[in-house]
């Protein structure tokens, strides 16, 4: 049992060794390449265990998982109305031929992206080119992002890669422009302004003269009605008037005239200079005068 | 220095003082070590010393509890636990097996199965155009071009969580940067096919709405295994440089409803007073009206009642009534009596004096009368009626 037990364990240290040296997991974001002696020997995509010669044979790892690029500056690009835009995009693109990529770049990211970069900036320029500003950023927004991709991806399995989307992220326009928009904007909200007080204005006096209006139409009706009614109120009273005074007219004007007088003369300041041979004073001197009328 | 070297013994030799246990057990273990390693020596070399007989199976018990130890903590590091909210994610040689649920768990150690826990339910926040509050502006992410090749500031933050682990780990490589990528890029797009005043007014909560809904879409696309729970637009405004003009055509739009509002107030004033001004005016009209009838039926019933009275006795009646007014109208006023017999002599008669007598005072100059006694009735005074308001009708009584 002793004699056994060392050279066990160092046979089986041993084994170890050899053992982690011909095995390897390719993990789930990763393919990987077999290569023996400089030759890509097979692919692994499928994640898991395997086994390899140990010593002849060595991997390469390639993460397949979706990669972003993303420009830090934007690209100027000319519209066919001759105008400038700034476009930011970015790329999703991922290895799917590791072998490919391998053989193509070296499996070098950065040399991949460099190319990618410049196939999706051609095909910006060139669908650019061809639109106006507001198909850009409005209208054809997504078919140009579609296009672009399509012209990208099949470029990009030239070097084992599948460009997932292009995107564009901004168009703005040059520092110059924008200032020109600026001004526009302000001159139309100015503009806009200036409608709606004027129409403000407007609408107020058209109320307030309808106001005036209707006053002057309301207080003039009534006015005329109410003439009306007085003189319906003095046609009645002259009526009544001259039914009664007219059933002796003689009478009537005695009678007033006696009120008249009674009125007439009721202060003490009022001065009458009689003849005392007026009919009044008839009795005043004879109590035996003419019988009066 | 090796196991089996003599030097060991000498460094006994020397401790003297100590505690005896320790350098026992010490001494012990060294020479079961060094009878082990020594055998293996022996092996390798091809030639060493002897082992003693009672030196393996002790050391073997030893270096059993050993690895068994080492086993046991290997084994241990198998251990985790998944908060609520995690998901723990177990690869097997790198190859995807399960995902776990919360709590304690346990896997085959490296280099068989490796775990990576994932927070599942945290909102995690993004932020565009601006960083931890609003008035720190980033320009560059802020201002994008509408429809209509207008400029505005735009705003907004995305919260998401995460709804597939497998995914979130395994298909992109940064995925948390996507959810930054894929926000400005929709957000741009929305905004870039409507107009400015729909962005900037009415149409707010349709573009968050249509954003979240375009970078879903694509974040699925990308299998991210992301979920947005919310697009808050923080502020949208037209850029500075021309806000102050903007700012003035809404406050041109509230002047407009003042000036408004200002005329209809003018109106709900005029109109109800002219109607009141008209309803008294008739009311006034009526009460003239009436009065002025009830007058004439009471002057005309007087009359009637007096003259049926004077039909009786015409003569007796007149005499009454003119002697009654004469006897009324000379105790109210001041007489003289002039007795003119055919004389054309001057009579002065001093009526300032009179008058004076009189105590109420008296404006205006009296109506001197004529001295020839030509009539007996005495001469009228005019008598103005003193209520403007009955003016015509008392010119115009018959």
């Amino acid at each position: 049992m002793n004699k056994i037990f060392g050279p066990l364990l160092i046979g089986l240290l041993v084994g170890l060794v050899v053992l982690s040296s011909s095995m390897y997991t390719v993990d789930q974001r990763q393919n990987a390449l077999v290569f023996q002696l400089g030759e890509v020997v097979s692919v692994k995509k499928s994640p898991g265990l395997y086994f390899k010669l140990p010593m002849v044979q060595n991997i390469r790892y390639f993460d397949t998982r979706i990669l972003t690029l993303d420009a830090a500056d934007p690209e100027r690009f000319i519209t066919s109305e001759k105008k400038n835009v700034l476009v930011d995009s970015f790329i999703k693109w991922r290895v799917i031929d590791a072998r490919q990529f391998y053989v193509s770049v070296a499996g070098d990211e950065t040399r991949a992206e460099i190319r990618l970069n410049q196939t999706v900036n051609d095909g910006l320029r060139a669908e650019f080119g061809k639109r106006t500003i507001n198909d850009v950023v409005s209208g054809r927004r997504e078919e140009i992002m579609k296009i672009i991709r399509a012209k990208a991806d099949q470029d990009a399995r030239k070097i084992g890669v599948q460009v997932v989307d292009v995107r564009i992220k901004r168009v703005d326009l040059p520092e110059t422009v924008s200032e020109n928009v600026y001004r526009r904007m302000e001159a139309e909200r100015k503009q806009v302004a200036n409608e709606l007080r004027s129409t403000g204005a407007a609408e107020a006096e058209k109320i307030k003269a309808d106001a005036d209006k209707q006053k002057e139409v309301i207080v003039a009706e009534a006015y005329r009605d109410a003439q009306s009614v007085k003189g319906l109120g003095d046609a009645k009273a002259s009526a009544l008037y001259a039914t009664a005074y007219g059933k002796n007219a003689e009478f009537y004007a005695f009678y007033r005239s006696m009120q008249a007088y009674r009125e007439s003369f009721k202060s003490k300041s009022d001065v009458m200079v009689l003849d005392p041979s007026a009919d009044f004073f008839k009795y005043l001197k004879n109590p035996r005068a003419a019988g009066g009328k | 220095m090796a196991w089996n070297d003599p030097q060991w013994g000498n460094k006994d030799n020397r401790k003297n003082s100590g505690p005896p246990d320790l350098d026992e057990l010490w001494k012990r273990l060294n020479e079961r070590l060094g009878g082990l390693f020594g055998n293996k020596g022996g092996g390798d070399g091809g030639g060493g010393d002897g082992f003693s007989p009672g030196g393996l199976p002790g050391g073997g018990n030893l270096v059993g509890l050993l690895i068994a130890v080492l086993v046991l903590i290997w084994l241990a590091s198998g251990f985790y636990i998944v908060d609520t909210g995690q998901r723990g994610v177990v690869l097997r040689f790198g190859k995807y097996v399960e995902t776990t649920e919360p709590g304690p768990r346990w896997h085959f150690p490296w280099p068989i199965e490796a775990r990576e826990i994932v927070n599942m339910d945290q909102v995690r926040t993004v932020e565009i155009g601006y960083r931890n509050n609003v008035k720190s502006k980033v320009l560059r992410e802020s201002l994008m071009l509408t429809d209509d090749e207008n400029i505005i500031d735009l705003q907004f933050a995305v919260q998401y969580i995460l709804k597939d682990p497998k995914e979130f780990l395994f298909v992109n490589r940064a995925p948390e940067d996507t959810v930054l990528q894929v926000a400005e890029t929709a957000m741009r797009e929305i905004v870039g096919k409507n107009k400015m005043n729909f962005v900037l007014y009415e149409g707010r909560a349709e573009i968050a709405d249509r954003a979240k809904v375009l970078m879903q879409r694509i974040l699925d696309r990308y299998k991210t295994g992301i979920s947005i729970s919310q697009v808050t637009l923080q502020n949208i405004q037209p850029p500075e440089q021309v806000q102050a003009a903007f700012d003035d055509a809404v406050k041109a739009g509230q002047d407009r409803e003042r000036l408004k509002n200002e005329a209809e107030a003018y109106f709900n004033d005029v109109v109800p007073r002219a109607r009141g001004l008209a309803s008294r005016l008739k009311a006034e009209a009526e009460g003239y009206k009436l009065s002025v009838i009830a007058n004439a039926e009471g002057e005309a019933s007087r009359f009637v009642q007096v003259l049926s009275e004077y039909q009786k006795a015409p003569q007796v009646t007149r005499q009454r009534i003119y002697l009654d007014t004469m006897q009324t109208v000379m105790n109210n006023t001041s007489k003289v009596l002039v007795d003119q017999k055919g004389g054309n002599s001057l009579l002065y008669l001093p009526i300032d004096k009179l008058q004076q007598i009189v105590s109420q005072p008296y404006s205006g100059a009296p109506d001197v009368l004529s001295q020839p006694p030509a009539t007996s009735t005495p001469a009228a005074v005019d008598v103005r009626s003193r209520d403007a308001l009955r003016n015509r009708d008392r010119g115009d009584r018959p």
